[in-house]
């Protein structure tokens, strides 16, 4: 149970994030009616440096909370941990959860691109397909915090709609030309 | 040297690993028999642990890397048998005046 707990946290923030930055990339780029190559590519170069940077900033933040952690134990026994099983699980952890980040930020930010690989490229495609991916991500919190479905549903899902909107009231594209 | 049948050693461990995965790691020592943890206090970080064992050859080496693997500390041995048998401690007048 811990384990699926810890794992949910950055599958749940990576994949919103990819989603819905990536998201923002295609609403924004394609109000300059540019063609679905250019949206592609925006898209794509964003949903890369996403997982990247997600997967660093994970990385380095969790390397940072969980060695002080292990060296609040130490002191706690007066000795050092390294080169023991709990020092090697707290590397693995570091790393499962970067990798996570990284991964479901990457795998959220295909949604939305996904209608243009498949010639179907219009930005309601992508904003429907990403609130339904929402809809899933809503239940999938719900069942790992033991509380209501349809309010974690409501959660994700008012909270993407909110960020589409923001995005389309910016509309900063068609202002350079 | 001598077999040693068993060790009883007050333990200082973090909460993880638990005292499940500990003993489990201990028992699976090659000539331990058995196993027996107790809890006696418990901190925020910390738990201190009375470990039995028992076996027909226990290697005390190995027992203390094993515990110190999973992030414990022995503080003291506070019991120890060896030999061909296992001698239990004799009740003498002092111990009970």
């Amino acid at each position: 149970m811990s384990f699926n707990i810890e794992a949910g946290r950055y599958v749940i923030l990576g994949s919103v994030d990819g989603l819905l930055a990536t998201l923002g990339i295609i609403v924004g780029v394609s109000v300059t009616s540019a063609q679905n190559s250019v949206i592609v590519s925006a898209a794509f170069g964003g949903a890369i440096a996403l997982a990247l940077t997600n997967g660093l900033g994970s990385y380095l933040a969790e390397s940072t909370i969980e060695y002080g952690k292990l060296s609040i134990t130490e002191r706690s026994l007066l000795r050092d941990l390294s080169d023991t099983y709990i020092e090697s699980q707290t590397r693995r952890k570091i790393m499962r959860d970067a990798f996570s980040s990284g991964a479901a930020s990457f795998i959220g930010s295909l949604v939305p691109i996904s209608p243009y690989l498949f010639s179907v490229g219009s930005t309601i495609a992508s904003v429907s397909l990403s609130l339904a991916s929402l809809v899933i991500l809503g239940v999938y919190a719900g069942y790992i915090s033991k509380r209501s479905y349809l309010i974690s549903v409501i959660k994700m899902v008012g909270l993407g709609t909110l960020i589409v909107i923001a995005v389309q009231l910016l509309r900063v594209g068609h202002l350079v030309r | 040297m001598s077999q040693i049948k068993r060790l009883v050693l007050d333990v200082l461990k973090p909460h993880e690993p638990t005292m499940v995965d500990v003993a489990s790691a201990i028992g699976d020592i090659q000539n331990v028999d058995g196993v027996n943890m107790s809890l006696y206090e418990v901190d925020q970080q910390t738990e201190n642990v009375k470990i039995t064992v028992e076996g027909s050859d226990v290697d005390y080496e190995l027992v203390l890397r094993t515990i110190e693997n999973l992030g414990g500390v022995v503080h003291s041995v506070d019991e120890i048998i060896a030999g061909k048998r296992i001698v239990e401690e004799e009740e003498t007048l002092h111990d009970r005046g």
